[in-house]
């Protein structure tokens, strides 16, 4: 069980933040290169959520006749990606915010792992007063304790 | 399962094959859209989709193979809603299948489809030409038959 790496990208489908935690994971690619990765992931992400094959209205109708009128979830793009080597585990918050976590192909319970980042993301680097909206992450705290917790996982 | 639709693309990225299967509810909630003449349109849709599925796949093997490694293989991705499965062969043609979201790998039976019924009726067919140029020589009877059949045995 290891987790290779993880990125952040934000809702233009900027990278704004890039971690590698097991060097023998993943090939190593230049900061130019994890741009355009991110780039380029962001706009895969949007067009997944376009093709989406089942256009459902019985989900409409389900709603409409609990009396209560609600919007049908906006169709989720890419969460889950496959490779022989790894697996990518996407998490988009509500703001737009990507969360991409690279693991082994065994890894299990991915998604609570990333909720965690996220927490940890919302408490030391949304709360960090000088960190600048949209802007890369450059925060002490942050990084030790997303180490740390990536580090326990690792070790298990 | 379900098994929603089907795809081909040969080494020029042209869409040389595709199938849909729709699931009954979605088919009968179709069924005026379709009773209605087929208009440019709905064509135009149908290869709209071929074309944005065949970018995403593009994409991310891309970006798979510059992270893994070369030898590295994209198998699949899977969304809120569906599951896209993809297999590739030597001579780089992609086979693309979407699927519902509890559909586990069927990177073995995209490989069974190319061995079985691509090899059999398609390459091995001597009035088939080498390019498909527009899926000349994919459509032919015997293979989308097998196919049909095949995927509807799976379901």
């Amino acid at each position: 069980m290891t987790v290779f790496a993880l990125i952040i990208i934000n809702k233009a489908g900027g990278l704004i933040y890039n971690k590698t935690f097991h060097e023998a994971g993943l090939n190593k690619i230049s900061t130019n290169d994890y741009l355009v990765l991110a780039g380029t992931f962001h706009g895969v992400h949007a067009i997944t959520s376009r093709l989406n094959p089942v256009k459902n209205p019985a989900n409409r109708a389900s709603a409409s006749a609990g009396g209560m009128l609600t919007r049908p979830d906006p169709p989720s793009g890419l969460e889950v990606l496959e490779s022989e080597n790894f697996r990518l585990q996407c998490f988009t918050t509500l703001t737009g915010v990507k969360f991409l976590l690279f693991t082994d192909t065994t890894q299990a319970n991915v998604d609570q792992t990333i909720r965690r980042v996220y927490d940890m993301y919302s408490d030391y680097v949304m709360k960090n007063p000088f960190y600048q909206l949209e802007m890369p992450i450059r925060c002490d705290m942050y990084d030790r304790k997303l180490l740390s917790y990536i580090r326990e996982i690792n070790n298990r | 399962m379900v098994i929603y639709s089907f795809y081909i693309f040969d080494r020029h990225t042209e869409c040389i094959y595709s199938k849909l299967w729709l699931p009954p509810s979605a088919a009968a909630a179709a069924a005026p859209a379709l009773a209605a003449p087929a208009t440019p349109a709905t064509a135009n849709i149908a290869s709209d989709d071929a074309k944005l599925i065949f970018g995403t796949v593009f994409s991310l093997r891309n970006m798979v193979r510059k992270l893994g490694g070369d030898d590295d293989a994209f198998i699949s991705y899977r969304t809120g809603q569906y599951k896209l499965h993809y297999y590739e062969t030597a001579s780089s043609l992609r086979f693309v299948m979407l699927t519902d979201t509890t559909t586990l790998s069927m990177r073995s039976v995209l490989h069974q489809i190319y061995i079985n019924l691509w090899v059999e009726y398609v390459v091995k067919n001597p009035l088939a030409p080498v390019e498909h140029r527009r899926g000349d020589g994919v459509k032919n009877e015997l293979f989308e038959l097998g196919l049909d059949q095949f995927v509807r045995g799976l379901m």
